[in-house]
């Protein structure tokens, strides 16, 4: 019960609540967006490196071709700015970097993901002792 | 880099994908290709990199179905609704090309047909005669007709993408021959059931043949400039 209160609180604080989407790809998807920020700020990246990249830190959960509405979404938001060129081994590709707004609100997810981290593993962890006894 | 080269470079790698993966592709391709109101540039982007991404897969010997799922229309769904929406200007560039284009080959055709019956054959007269009251109605009706039957043939070809089923050719050929000859079949039927009225002027008919040329020529001028 509290589990879920939780992680309704957090979407609303995460996402604009209220699209299409069920709640748990919402969720999923503001995440993603903040992870895809936060690598693209350590060095710019194309689309094929940047699922590499989530898959090697364990998202191997998320299915590849998730990153590319969510890529679109950013640009239009001008978060961040892909531009072609060529790249180390050869073709042409679109390099993603961040933009100053990108970085705003890599801050902003950063700030709010460390508040609520931690409250939700607690009370994950601590889920099944408190159904019984609390 | 300008949306015809990612055009002209999306068709030579796509040569490189399997048979499978060229068709879950291909469909995608098309479905996200075909929003007439999109950023062209955003959408061969995104293309090429979905294209590119797919090659690399297919490398490491992944299908287009474990990178972009099991239900490619809804993922291109969500790709759509991100892709931001073209330009007014260009928008509105395409449309005034597009009706050039039809304006030149039918007062093209009608010209050059008239004349040329009438001094090889002796058909007709020389001179072309309408009311330009009625005769401007008459071309906006078909404008509009022409408007409604290129988004009734975008539509056709949107809802045979993604279909399990093999549709058969004659199927398909009988559902265009049936949205073309309505289309068609609309306008001369509006050309001959309009009354006329406004002030009846005669022309040379060559004049038209010349008229539907300078619109050819602008339309042609527009694409390159345009880089449609």
């Amino acid at each position: 019960m509290l589990n879920k209160v939780v992680i309704i609180l957090t979407s609303i604080l995460l996402y604009k609540v209220g699209g299409k989407l069920s709640l748990r790809s919402q969720l999923l998807k503001g995440i993603l967006e903040g992870c895809i920020l936060s690598i693209i700020n350590i060095q710019p990246a194309y689309g094929y490196e940047l699922s590499v990249k989530l898959q090697q830190f364990g998202l191997s959960d998320v299915s590849e071709g998730s990153i590319y509405p969510i890529l679109l979404r950013l640009q239009k938001e001008k978060l961040i700015i892909g531009e072609m060129r060529a790249s180390e081994s050869g073709p042409k590709r679109k390099y993603y970097k961040l933009t100053e707004k990108g970085q705003e609100a890599l801050q902003l997810f950063t700030h709010h993901w460390t508040l609520i981290k931690g409250p939700v593993d607690n009370i994950i962890e601590q889920g099944g002792k408190t159904d019984g006894s609390n | 880099m300008e949306a015809t080269e990612i055009i002209e470079l999306n068709n030579e790698k796509r040569t490189r994908l399997t048979e499978h993966n060229l068709k879950y592709y291909e469909d995608m391709l098309l479905y996200i290709r075909l929003n007439g109101n999109k950023s062209e540039q955003q959408t061969e982007e995104v293309l090429l990199e979905m294209l590119e991404h797919l090659l690399q897969a297919q490398e490491e010997g992944k299908t287009a179905e474990e990178v972009f799922g099991d239900d490619p229309k809804a993922y291109c769904k969500e790709v759509v609704e991100e892709i931001p929406t073209e330009k007014r200007k260009n928008q509105a560039s395409l449309i005034m090309m597009v009706i050039l284009q039809f304006l030149g080959f039918f007062a093209g055709s009608y010209g050059i047909l008239g004349t040329a019956l009438h001094y090889f054959f002796d058909i007709g007269s020389a001179l072309t005669t309408f009311s330009i009251g009625s005769g401007l109605v008459i071309l906006g009706i078909d404008l509009l007709l022409l408007g409604a039957f290129i988004l009734a043939i975008l539509k056709w070809i949107k809802q045979s993408t993604f279909s399990k089923k093999e549709i058969k050719s004659w199927v398909e050929f009988l559902q265009v021959w049936a949205i073309s000859t309505a289309f068609i079949g609309l306008i001369v039927v509006i050309h001959f059931v309009m009354p006329s009225f406004g002030k009846e002027v005669s022309i040379p008919t060559y004049y038209l043949a010349i008229l539907g040329v300078i619109f050819y020529v602008l339309s042609f001028l527009m694409r390159r400039k345009q880089n449609f």
